[in-house]
């Protein structure tokens, strides 16, 4: 069996593809806003193929900043996602049933490509909406763009950003996609 | 010096040199201090930091005010007041089309005494229900919006006083009367009291998914003023207990006429024979109702004497017995079901008064309890422990005594008069045995003074322990009558109403806001957010209306912020009209736009930053 991965990286793979299965129905990422009338917390969740959270109550406040409306239809993103989800773990089960260590380099290239591009679009639509205010909304606000994580004040609101349970599956999976690349390290 | 007034000067010196050893030996020189540190005390028991909440709700009746209080126990602040048979603008309770409808034109209610629905002789914390001594109505207020959702009148009665009380499942509302009239609404000279006036019991169901009252029968009975009444609980479940006084058929000065007896009765029922005997269609009807005479079914009526002139009869907790208050006899009388029971079994009666049997004093009397000096007994509480509590009206005080053994344990006074006391969950099978507010009727100079027309009072009292102790009193608007105390656990509410697409009249989507005319009605179905009216989406002005004069006018608002305390109001300049709508929830209000002009439309209740803003207008075209 010269070449291929072991039985434990064929394991590790496996459980990464179930793992990738799973996070379409976490959420994967999440603003909390807090001000002193909302001490309890008003949420945007991001699911992979949905937004949740107190999204009408959001909306009905971000239009005193002219921010547009969020929703399902919005972020077109969120229609194609769960094939793009079930593609990877469908790539890493037969990557993992193969065994070969090339095709597990083109999958841990193509996961990390997708997570920056991922993280780019977030970006994109933090900024979006964040610099396309409504010049005639009410209270005027210089633009801004909320971190991807982290901390934000804007007018009475602190908002926390922070990736959830699926950001920190999908890491794990990327952590189990490595795995092999240690544990079939060749040997001196 | 003369020996005499030597030894005068001896004697004053001796009394004055003992007084200042008993002074330096005996006196309180601390006194303030000691106030100081049990009023701290006092204090910290009632006192409820911010962020936490107070134990208890007191759901106390407004009395003329035709308002629920609604206070947060021990802290005895005043959370809210609910309109039950009064418009009240600040919500638009009798403005918008459905509470207008269901107060029917009257604009005021004597509300005495609620009662919470009850689940095996248990406040269940669904529905509050009260009484309209003034106008012959029941309401009903939905606990999980504390706002009135039905309201009945009641046909033959003369102001059901001695209601509202539940039975053990809330089978019925019951409300007797405390005026006898003639029946269905017909004339009767006063010389005919005896023969043409009657005494009457509404016996009202309801329906809690349709939160609607029904009459089911009512109970027909001499000409006698029916008090306060209670329902049985486990062993006597399916019986009714009534004061009475004017036994006399007083017609006139009843202060004097209707207090010569020296036993007026207490009236038992059995409910569950009457339900069976309507059903079995034994009754007649009168003016709409049911109506049945329970003298014609063996069984279903007795009567017991009792000390004159009694106010209120309370059952115990376990249900055993039934103690009545005299008001103007100065003892409190325990009876017991069982005896009852066994007189009645035995056939054992006096003698009949109207077709009633009497049953004997003494066959059903347990004991009488008559503390020294303590007047005028007015109602009767209970703690978890077998004991009792008695608001005093005349002594004013709360005499705290065993139901078993007759024993007077604690007297403390109240400031001043008490009517009637609700002690945590105290007329339950099992209450709370924490705290009692006596309410009061007279509250003198005890607070600032604000003129002539003087706050009533409630005094909290801490009777957790062997003794009594008063906490603290409180001011209250005019006039709690009764009061109920139920744990917060037991109120489950809403904050938000759900959003209902299906709802007729409402409007979700800001696109969808519109102006339907037909002949010359003119529905607007509107939408009311932060900050703005939305009255038709497609307009120019999305926030103007224009009808012709004459138009009836229907505006349908949905409060589409589904944001808890987010409400939003609407009044309409020089039109006398104002109403609420709640986040999520649907109003109409209806009106003839009957004066011509230019009407500015506002948002009456502060709702955000841009509230100043959240404004329209109504254009009425001359004719």
């Amino acid at each position: 069996m010269k070449g291929k991965l072991s039985i434990a990286s064929m394991i590790s793979l496996l459980v990464a593809s179930a793992i990738t299965v799973m996070t379409i129905f976490v959420p994967w990422w999440q603003m909390k806003f807090y001000a002193p009338q909302y001490q309890e917390g008003l949420d945007i969740i991001v699911y992979p193929t949905r937004l949740a959270g107190d999204i009408d109550i959001v909306n009905g406040l971000n239009h005193y900043i002219g921010m547009a409306l969020f929703s399902n239809e919005s972020f077109p993103e969120l229609q194609y996602m769960p094939y793009i989800i079930i593609a990877f773990a469908i790539a890493i089960l037969v990557v993992a049933l193969i065994r070969r260590k090339m095709p597990l380099y083109i999958l841990i290239g193509s996961f990390a490509m997708g997570g920056i591009v991922g993280l780019l679009d977030m970006y994109r639509w933090l900024k979006e909406f964040g610099t396309n205010l409504d010049p005639r909304a009410p209270i005027t606000l210089d633009p801004f763009i909320p971190p991807i994580i982290g901390k934000n004040t804007i007018a009475n609101f602190v908002t926390n950003s922070y990736f959830s349970y699926g950001g920190y599956m999908l890491l794990l999976v990327f952590l189990l996609l490595v795995f092999p690349l240690w544990k079939d390290r060749k040997k001196a | 010096m003369n020996p005499t007034l030597k030894r005068v000067i001896f004697a004053i010196a001796g009394a004055a040199a003992g007084l200042l050893i008993s002074f330096i030996f005996f006196a309180d020189l601390n006194k303030g201090d000691q106030n100081a540190s049990a009023n701290q005390s006092k204090a910290e028991k009632v006192f409820v930091p911010y962020g936490e909440k107070d134990e208890y709700y007191m759901m106390a009746s407004g009395g003329h005010s035709g308002q629920l209080f609604v206070y947060g126990l021990p802290s005895m602040r005043k959370i809210r007041t609910v309109p039950v048979f009064t418009p009240d603008p600040a919500t638009g309770y009798g403005y918008d089309a459905k509470s207008k409808e269901m107060l029917g034109g009257y604009t005021w209610g004597d509300f005495h005494h609620p009662a919470i629905s009850e689940t095996a002789g248990d406040y269940d914390g669904q529905f509050l229900f009260a009484n309209d001594v003034g106008n012959n109505r029941v309401a009903a207020v939905d606990l999980e919006t504390f706002h009135t959702v039905d309201i009945m009148s009641l046909p033959n009665m003369g102001g059901p006083h001695a209601g509202v009380f539940v039975t053990e499942n809330t089978e019925y509302i019951a409300l007797p009367t405390r005026f006898a009239r003639p029946l269905d609404g017909q004339f009767a000279p006063l010389d005919d009291y005896e023969s043409e006036y009657k005494g009457v019991v509404s016996m009202t169901t309801f329906d809690r998914e349709a939160k609607k009252f029904d009459l089911a029968y009512q109970i027909v009975l001499p000409p006698w003023s029916y008090d306060l009444s209670d329902a049985g609980k486990k062993m006597s479940s399916d019986w009714i207990v009534m004061t009475t006084y004017n036994t006399e058929f007083a017609t006139t000065n009843l202060e004097i006429n209707a207090s010569q007896n020296d036993r007026d009765y207490i009236v038992l029922l059995n409910w569950k024979e009457l339900e069976k005997q309507v059903a079995a269609g034994n009754y007649k009807d009168v003016n709409g109702a049911k109506m049945i005479d329970p003298r014609e079914h063996k069984g279903a009526i007795y009567a017991v004497p009792v000390a004159k002139s009694p106010h209120g009869v309370d059952v115990t907790p376990d249900g055993t017995r039934f103690i009545a208050a005299g008001k103007l006899a100065p003892m409190m009388t325990v009876f017991s079901f069982q005896k009852a029971f066994d007189a009645i079994e035995k056939g054992e009666f006096t003698d009949e008064k109207y077709g009633i049997p009497v049953l004997n004093y003494e066959d059903v009397m347990e004991r009488e309890v008559d503390p020294p000096g303590a007047l005028g007994p007015l109602h009767t509480q209970f703690d978890d422990r077998g004991n009792a509590f008695n608001t005093m009206f005349i002594s004013s005080e709360v005499v705290k005594w065993n139901v078993d053994t007759g024993e007077v344990i604690d007297r403390q006074p109240s400031y001043f008069s008490p009517g009637h006391a609700a002690a945590t969950e105290g007329d339950t099978v099992s209450p709370d045995g924490k705290w009692l507010v006596a309410l009061n009727k007279i509250a003198k100079d005890n607070f600032l003074s604000v003129g002539p027309s003087h706050p009533e009072s409630m005094d909290l009292y801490d009777i957790s322990g062997d003794k009594m102790e008063h906490i603290m009193a409180v001011p209250v608007d005019p006039e709690p009558h009764y009061a109920q105390i139920i744990h917060r656990d037991k109120i489950k509410t809403i904050t938000v109403y759900p959003k209902d697409e299906a709802r007729p009249n409402s409007v979700w989507k800001q696109d969808d806001a519109r102006i339907e005319r037909n002949g010359n009605e003119v529905h607007v179905y509107g939408i009311a957010m932060r900050s703005r009216f939305i009255f038709d989406a497609k307009a120019d002005r999305p926030d103007a209306v224009t009808v012709k004069q004459g138009d009836r006018v229907f505006f349908h608002m949905t409060n589409i912020d589904l944001d808890q305390d987010i409400t939003h109001g609407f009044g309409i300049n020089e039109y006398d009209l104002n109403f609420e709508v709640q986040p999520g929830q649907t109003s109409t209000l209806e009106f003839v736009a009957d004066k011509a002009g230019v009407y500015p439309i506002y948002c009456t209740n502060f709702c955000s930053a841009l509230h100043q803003e959240m404004s329209g207008y109504l254009l009425v075209e001359p004719k």
